[in-house]
């Protein structure tokens, strides 16, 4: 894995077989943990949400069960139930659907050799990379959950033990996760996490450079 | 001479009629510094000071209010950030 670099006015990364097996595998889950069914399993048509008819709810949506995907979409209120219910049924739908399409892109960009490159290069495009940044955001936030990694001083001690040694045993101190994870898998989630964050902050060097390079306009 | 209404009591007026919400965004111990850092520049459009200045106390102070106006302007925020993957939430200014 090589990070993120400007090449040919595009940004780009090396990944070999195997890493994208991984992270696609893990894009997989988080696109079918956000109801957009399996991307490998995709037929012709996109994969669409619900019945694909865009409408304006009515009843209320209720929060999600997994916390991991309520960290996706989490409530817009701590205090205020009823802020909470009407800000979810307005918009949990769209925030849905713009997860899970960016998820595919990501999918199919893991998945499709970029034409032009070295085998192992994954190229993304400037104007694409916010879009990627999110999405690796969300696979991170899906894996600390499932890590059960809830404080900066956990995330900190995670970040130590990888540099440490990757193969270290990554102390299972977390506060009550989700499931129990066995060693083995544990580690290997570990090392993912610690690999997409490294990715991701290649990529928002770049993003961060160029959004303040001299001659860009200002303002969104 | 035309007598024009007093700029600064009106426009005290404005400030609390138009901006009676807030977007929070809160620390989480997953999103990069840097990454929070290009969302407040690249979203609300804030110069580098002012975004590092906000994403600096949203670490340090576990929250920071990143954007203040209406109910249905804070919604439109609130969504955007989720979209990053930030937790946001919005309020009541003064809350």
């Amino acid at each position: 894995m090589r990070a993120f670099k400007r090449r040919r006015g595009m940004y780009a990364a090396r990944l070999d077989t195997d890493e994208r097996d991984v992270i696609a595998a893990l894009v997989a889950d988080v696109a079918e943990l956000l109801g957009g069914g399996r991307l490998e399993a995709r037929g012709p048509e996109a994969a669409v949400v619900g019945d694909g008819d865009p409408r304006m709810r009515i009843e209320p949506l209720p929060p999600p069960s997994d916390p991991a995907v309520r960290r996706l979409l989490p409530d817009a209120s701590r205090d205020d139930p009823q802020i909470a219910e009407e800000f979810r049924r307005l918009t949990e739908d769209d925030l849905r659907a713009g997860k899970i399409a960016r998820l595919t892109k990501l999918w199919d960009a893991l998945t499709t050799p970029a034409e032009g490159w070295r085998a192992d290069a994954f190229v993304v495009a400037p104007q694409d990379a916010q879009e990627l940044a999110a999405a690796i955001t969300d696979l991170r936030l899906v894996l600390a959950e499932r890590l059960g990694i809830r404080t900066d001083e956990q995330a900190e001690r995670l970040y130590d033990a990888l540099l440490d040694s990757p193969q270290a045993e990554v102390a299972d101190d977390a506060v009550e996760p989700a499931e129990i994870l066995d060693p083995a898998a544990r580690r290997y989630l570990v090392a993912v996490y610690g690999a997409l964050s490294w990715l991701q902050e290649s990529l928002v060097d770049l993003l961060l450079h160029d959004l303040r390079a001299p001659g860009r306009p200002a303002g969104p | 001479m035309q007598t024009l209404p007093d700029a600064s009591v009106e426009q005290e007026e404005k400030t609390a009629v138009a901006d009676p919400w807030v977007t929070i965004v809160w620390n989480d111990p997953v999103n990069l510094m840097s990454y929070v850092t290009y969302v407040f520049e690249a979203y609300f459009g804030h110069p580098r000071p002012k975004a590092e200045r906000l994403m600096k106390q949203v670490h340090e102070q576990g929250r920071a209010v990143v954007s203040t106006g209406s109910l249905e302007a804070m919604e439109v925020d609130v969504q955007a950030m989720h979209g990053f993957g930030l937790w946001a939430t919005l309020q009541r200014s003064g809350q």
